[in-house]
């Protein structure tokens, strides 16, 4: 384990310290509705329910401004959320929509829409042994040409009540009022510490369980993402459609890609998920 | 004969596993080849013809039979019309 943290951990930490006070309440001409968010230039301005603002400029960090209304059970869903991956993208860190366990020093995403099982999954695999290293959001550093590191977690698990159930795990407190999901404690641990990503896997639904490996010109169809994360990340770093076609063959050059499918039946929910671990542990395509 | 040339101001290129994919700068369409087709693309580098072409990937798909030669041209077409060949 390192002692140190990497540049870019380094750059997270900083970028995402939190003050509060007057946010602007707007980065254009245009008023900004609630739960909607804009980005200019090294800025990002987020607005949650009633006059709650979370404005980030790069090098100054966060500044949360609780006006009216705001509902303050949601603040820190709002700043490990949007927020974090605005100002991932900002500083030139991908984020992407994946939860992940770490084996071998290497981290097995899995990635798919929302309700695809990402976190049930990666939560059933931590009762296999296997570590979590991050859910719902994974971010890529970019900064090495020849390799791509993810950086640990920062979100808690967080189970919708079913899974809780499906999984065996004990379910902690809420994770808000308006959310129905409760967090929960990865049961192989968690790593703290950044890794290279050894593989991307899609959940997808089939009739038998069974890990295909994505080679070739899909690879690049599949870095296609319609996520918020993709958006910010496109919207911070203003690629033109050459630079964002460079950006999308570099990350289907590099990031080996496999597609896990499984019924979406809980009587079989098990076998899908030994079938994952032993994929993961096999070192997946190596 | 003349030499096959590609537009490169056109387009651009990558490489994934044995495939290879392209986006027409133009417009953003995306194509993706495949065995002869990315095998052909390859081999279009400004100093063969349609016959040097041809003779290359019949070596390299021994076997592929007579249909390579038709559907060389048929690619070759096809390239020109999506205005990635000079004409």
């Amino acid at each position: 384990m390192s002692a140190h943290k990497s540049a870019a951990e380094a750059t997270i930490e900083r970028e995402m310290r939190v003050m509060y006070g007057d946010a602007p309440k707007t980065l254009s001409d245009q008023p900004l509705g609630e739960m909607c968010w804009q980005m200019l230039g090294d800025s990002f301005l987020l607005r949650g329910e009633g006059h709650h603002y979370f404005h980030y400029r790069k090098g100054e960090g966060i500044t949360v401004d609780r006006g009216p209304n705001a509902d303050l059970s949601e603040e820190s869903l709002w700043l490990d959320g949007s927020v974090y991956a605005a100002v991932a993208s900002i500083n030139g860190l991908l984020p992407i929509h994946a939860s992940a366990v770490a084996h071998n020093g290497l981290v097995f995403a899995f990635t798919g829409p929302a309700g695809a099982g990402k976190s049930t999954l990666v939560a059933a695999l931590g009762k296999l042994g296997l570590p979590m290293f991050c859910d719902d959001t994974l971010v890529l550093d970019l900064s090495d040409p020849d390799r791509i590191f993810c950086l640990p977690g920062h979100k808690r698990l967080k189970l919708r009540p079913d899974a809780v159930r499906l999984v065996g795990t004990t379910p902690l407190e809420a994770v808000s009022k308006s959310v129905d999901k409760v967090y929960a404690s990865p049961s192989g641990g968690d790593v703290s510490h950044p890794l290279p990503l050894g593989e991307l896997v899609f959940l997808e639904t089939g009739v038998q369980p069974v890990v295909e490996p994505i080679i070739g010109a899909e690879r690049f169809v599949r870095t296609e993402d319609n996520h918020q994360n993709a958006w910010l990340f496109t919207g911070a770093r203003r690629l033109d459609p050459p630079a964002q076609f460079a950006h999308r063959a570099r990350l289907a050059q590099q990031i080996r890609m496999a597609r896990f499918c499984r019924p979406m039946d809980h009587a079989r929910f098990q076998e899908g998920v030994a079938l994952a671990a032993q994929y993961v542990r096999n070192g997946a395509q190596q | 004969m003349t030499a096959l040339t590609k537009l490169t101001n056109r387009f651009t290129e990558a490489d994934i596993d044995s495939e290879i994919v392209i986006m027409r700068l133009d417009n953003g369409e995306f194509f993706s080849l495949s065995g002869t087709s990315a095998a052909t693309w390859r081999l279009i580098d400004g100093s063969r013809n349609r016959d040097n072409v041809l003779a290359a990937l019949t070596d390299q798909f021994e076997g592929a039979g007579r249909e390579i030669d038709r559907d060389l041209d048929a690619f070759l077409r096809e390239l020109r019309e999506t205005g990635l060949l000079a004409e």
